[in-house]
This record gives C-alpha cells, structure tokens and sequence, in this order.
C-alpha cells in the first residue's frame, strides 16, 4: 500500500539499502524451523504421501473414446463460480444502486427501508444468512414458478442458451435461490458503496442543480450520479473480488461451485492436503490476478484525470 | 441510526417537496414490514407448512426435575462466545506483529507480512477454514476446535494488521523525530512513545472486530465444530423446523450483534470525550 507523502505520517522505513538485520536472522530462523518441522510431521510421523497427479486429472482429463481431452471437476466448479457470480453481480448492482440511492433520499420511508436492509444483512452472520433466504426464496419464490418445467419446456436452441447461462437446467432452483441469496448480501455492501460515493458529491452540486429548477430525480440523474460513478468504480472492483470469495459460501447450499468440487474430490481421492491446497491456489490465482488489474487499471484512470 | 438518519438529509441539502411528517413514513415501513412478514407466513402456510412454534423453547431451554438446562441452540452460542474469546486476542497479536513487520527494516519481515497478508485477502475465508482444518489441523495434530480459532485469527488478524498499521501511521513524525534525537533505540520507540499513543486510536476499531468474529464464526459450521450454526443445522436435521430454526437463530445474532455494537458505541463515545478532555 503506498500511502502519500505527508508531514502527518510516521517516516516510513528508515532504511531501504539491502542490509540483512538481526530481525532478519530471527524471522528467516523461525520460517525455516517452522518449514522444517512441518516435513518432519508429514513424512515421519503422518507418513503422508504426497500425490499431485491424482488432483492435477481433476483440471482436465484425456477421454479415451472420443481422443479428446476434456474438463473436469475442477474447471467446471471454476465455470459455475464464474456463472454465479455473475448472476449476483448483476442483481446485487441494480439493487445495491437502487438501496444506495434510496439511503440518500429526502423521504424517510426509503431510508428506513434502505437501512434497514443494510442493518439486517450485516448484522446477521453470512452462513445463517444464506439458510434463511435460501430457505425462503427457494421454497416460497421459486417453488410455485417451477423454473425447471420453465426450462424444459423452451425451445431446442432456447435450452442451449440456458445451459450456458444458467447450467443444468434440473439444479436451476437451486442455482437462482443461490444467486438471489449472494445478491441480496452483496447488495447490502453495494448499497453503502453507492451512498458513500453520491455524499460524497459536494452539497453544492445539488444547490445548483436545484436552482436551475431540476427535479430531485433530475439532479440525482444528470448531475450526481454521473461524478458520483468515478469514485465507486474503485471501490465496485473491490468489491467484486469480495464476492468471488463470498461466493464460496454457496457451496453450503450445494451449489456445485469450486469449493463443493473440492469436497468432493476430497472424498474420492482422499488426497485432502493436496485438494485444498489446489484449490485455495485456484482462488488465489483468481482473486490476486484480478487485484492486480483494477490497481492498474486505476492507476491508468488516475492518471487520466490528473492530466 | 437517528443522528445518521439526520445527516444524510444535511449532505444531501436542502429538499424542494413539502415535509411529510416522520409518523407516516415510520407507520409506512412497519406496515411494509409486518406485510412482508405476514407474506412469507401465508407462503409457508400455503406450502402446507407445519409450525410448530411451541417446540422452539425446548432448544433454548429445558426444566429437568426443577433444574436448569441449556438447550442445544444456547449451548452452541456459548461456543460460538468461547471461540471469539479465543480469537479476539489472538488476532490482534497477528495484527501487531503483522504491521510492526511490515514497517520493520527487516526484508524478511516484510515479505513475510505481506505474503501473509496477500494470502488471507485472496483467498475464501471457507477455503482458509478448510485449509486449516483439514492440512493443518493434521499437519501438526491440533484439534478441530483450536484449527477453528487459528484459521478465524488468522483471518482476522488481517484485518487488524490494517488498523494498527492506520493507528501507528497516525502517530505524529515529530514524535519519531524526538525520540531519534534523544537516541531512543527503535523497540522502545514504539513501546514508549509510538504505541502509547496510537493504542487508544484503534481500540475503537478494534472491539468492533468482536461483531466480524462472530459473524464470520458461523462459517466455521462447515467443519466439525459445535457453534450455533452448526447446531442450528443440527435441529433442523433432526427436527425438520427449518423455518423456526433458522429464524430464531438470526434472531440470537442479531440480538448479540446488536447489543456489541451499542456497547461498543457508548465504549467509543467515552474514550472520544476522554480525549477531548
């Protein structure tokens, strides 16, 4: 994190010139002791052996009847990851932007509304969270409309698209309750996201606009939103990462994403240190990878605007 | 949430529609919300489902023999307080060492702290849960409820690396000067003169930890560890209450989450006054 330069700060790090430090001897001493009793444990005592190549077959795996390779447990988990997310993302903003604005609003019915949605995601643990709206969604919403007939019943091509965006179409109430159950959480952290980035739109703004005779409505739309934009998308990407790594909670309700993979394979294989090893790399490599490209890509914007 | 309420009307600036008065809008949301109630009720109802409210005591409590008996859902609460118990000091020991590394002139130290760091942002608190309980747990034959409070320190500790890292950055340079001038070794800078001063800055943000600890505690449940949700997700196995269930366990949070955050208010509140003084 590089902070700006500022007389308020502490100095950062006295010396930067490669020295190594007795600190350095004690925390290198302490990883390798660490390290090294960790092997001793694994090989002596657990007898643990290691075998990479029974988890590696769950990336891709070679079909001997049609001569192909083709992807198994682990991709796949990483599409429906990739599918649910997207899903939630798309409600969770429209929701999150539709709660945000209502934070701000001169009516108190919405406020209240707004915050106490707010109040009641974040104040209910995630897991119980998703139990409570998968139970109620699931069963009260999707139950009546039947989505898997729905499905069913469209059209050759129509059913293609759906497997695409939606998966196997008989998982596909469990899939919606779960993505409605994600948007609604990640909608709670948009929703205060969307109303930090619109107060913090100076209160002059809305003067003016309201002295040239714009409706709330219009100011809100021609004038607020569009600044207020700039300053959430930074935090918006943000945010998305968090909901790759909350989307790992939908595996509780069986939604067959990355991390329900990795159950399973742990119980065929038994290979348990190696599948989850994989699979937190697996995020990692996700979540880091794209941490780095919004700080670039912010960077870049930043640098825009400067100039 | 009234003085909130109150600001965000004075940032947002001045209203041109004439101003309803607050009992309409405040009678509004409870019709609003006991419509949406009476809604999920009917819902359940017209799924033929069966309630069985009058059962719900039982897993709270028990009289036997004239003596006093938790049920399941309170005892798992107690665990879920023991494991933030255990966790809350724990993290913030991670915290301190991690920011204290991370500004250290050691480059081990740095690269470790922020490999740490890396590695618990990018990565699934159910994965890291996962990871401790069944690679770690093992690796150096812990238990299942001591891989429990590591893998929520560590994850939490994260985050408290961040507040001490904003309190000891919000500590004055001239003080570092001063101490440097009268040659005042490095450690007991930050003993004397850096973290007396920076502590109380973060023990606001820091009891506010206690609320994310229990919140994120319930995913513990995914391992074998007794916590509310854990046995919240027993019941309704055995008893098939899943709406009574999952209901009043919410409501055990909330009221727990709740309550933390007024303590911690009025706890903040009073170190801010303390400080005006």
């Amino acid at each position: 994190m590089s902070m700006p330069a500022s007389d308020r700060m502490a100095p950062p790090v006295r010396k930067r010139v490669f020295k190594i430090t007795v600190l350095d001897v004690v925390v290198i001493g302490a990883v390798a002791v660490l390290i090294g009793y960790l092997i001793y444990r694994v090989n002596t005592e657990l007898v643990y052996h290691w075998d990479w190549s029974r988890v590696f077959e769950y990336f891709v795996y070679y079909d001997e009847e049609t001569q192909s390779w083709r992807k198994n447990l682990l991709i796949e988990g990483l599409i429906i990851l990739v599918r649910i997310c997207v899903w939630a993302a798309i409600f969770g903003l429209v929701l999150g932007l539709v709660m945000g604005v209502c934070r701000v609003s001169d009516v108190l019915l919405l406020r209240l509304v707004s915050r106490g949605y707010v109040e009641f995601v974040r104040n209910i643990p995630p897991v119980p969270f998703f139990f409570i709206m998968f139970f109620f969604v699931g069963n009260q919403l999707l139950k009546p409309l039947d989505l898997t007939a729905l499905a069913q019943g469209a059209s050759p091509f129509w059913q293609d698209v759906f497997l695409v965006i939606f998966g196997e179409t008989n998982l596909l109430r469990n899939f919606a309750a779960a993505a409605i159950a994600l948007a609604l959480y990640e909608g709670a952290y948009i929703t205060e996201i969307v109303r930090a980035g619109i107060q913090s739109i100076e209160r002059g703004q809305w003067e003016a606009g309201q002295s040239l005779g714009l409706s709330r409505y219009q100011q809100l739309r021609n004038i607020i939103l569009p600044q207020a934009v700039q300053r959430i998308a930074p935090p918006l990407a943000n945010q998305s990462i968090q909901l790759i790594k909350d989307s790992a909670l939908v595996s509780l309700l069986s939604v067959q994403e990355l991390t329900f993979m990795g159950n399973e394979i742990q119980a065929t294989t038994t290979r348990v240190f190696e599948t989850w090893l994989t699979v937190g790399a697996m995020y990692f490599v996700v979540c880091y990878g794209l941490a780095r490209l919004f700080a670039r890509m912010e960077r870049r914007m930043g640098r825009g605007r400067a100039t | 949430m009234a003085s909130t309420v109150e600001s965000t009307t004075a940032v947002t600036g001045a209203t041109s529609a004439p101003k309803r008065a607050p009992w309409i809008d405040l009678a509004q949301f409870v019709v609003l919300v006991v419509g949406l109630f009476y809604l999920a009720m009917t819902g359940a109802n017209a799924l033929n489902y069966n309630w069985q409210w009058y059962r719900m005591p039982k897993l709270l409590y028990r009289v036997i023999d004239g003596e006093f008996v938790w049920g399941p859902l309170m005892e798992g609460l107690f665990v879920t307080f023991e494991i933030t118990a255990w966790s809350l000091p724990l993290a913030a020991a991670i915290g301190l060492t991690t920011a204290l590394l991370r500004r250290s002139n050691s480059f081990a130290g740095r690269a470790l702290a922020t490999g740490y760091l890396q590695l618990i942002r990018n990565t699934p608190i159910l994965v890291q849960v996962y990871i401790f309980y069944f690679v770690f747990a093992p690796m150096f034959g812990l238990g299942g409820f001591w891989a429990c409070v590591l893998a929520l320190s560590f994850h939490e500790g994260s985050f408290a690396a961040e507040i001490f890292r904003a309190g000891i950055e919000s500590v004055h340079k001239g003080q570092w000067e001063a101490s440097d001038s009268l040659g005042i070794k490095r450690a007991d800078t930050y003993r004397y003169v850096v973290l007396p001063q920076a502590i109380p800055l973060m023990l606001p943000p820091l009891t506010s930890q206690i609320v994310t600890l229990i919140k994120h505690s319930s995913i513990l449940s995914a391992v074998a560890v007794f916590d509310l949700t854990t046995m919240a997700l027993d019941q309704v196995a055995e008893t098939f209450m899943a709406f009574e269930i999952w209901l009043t366990t919410g409501a055990i949070y909330l009221v727990v989450t709740v309550t933390l955050s007024v303590l911690i208010n009025l706890f903040e509140n009073r170190i801010r006054r303390r400080s005006q003084r």
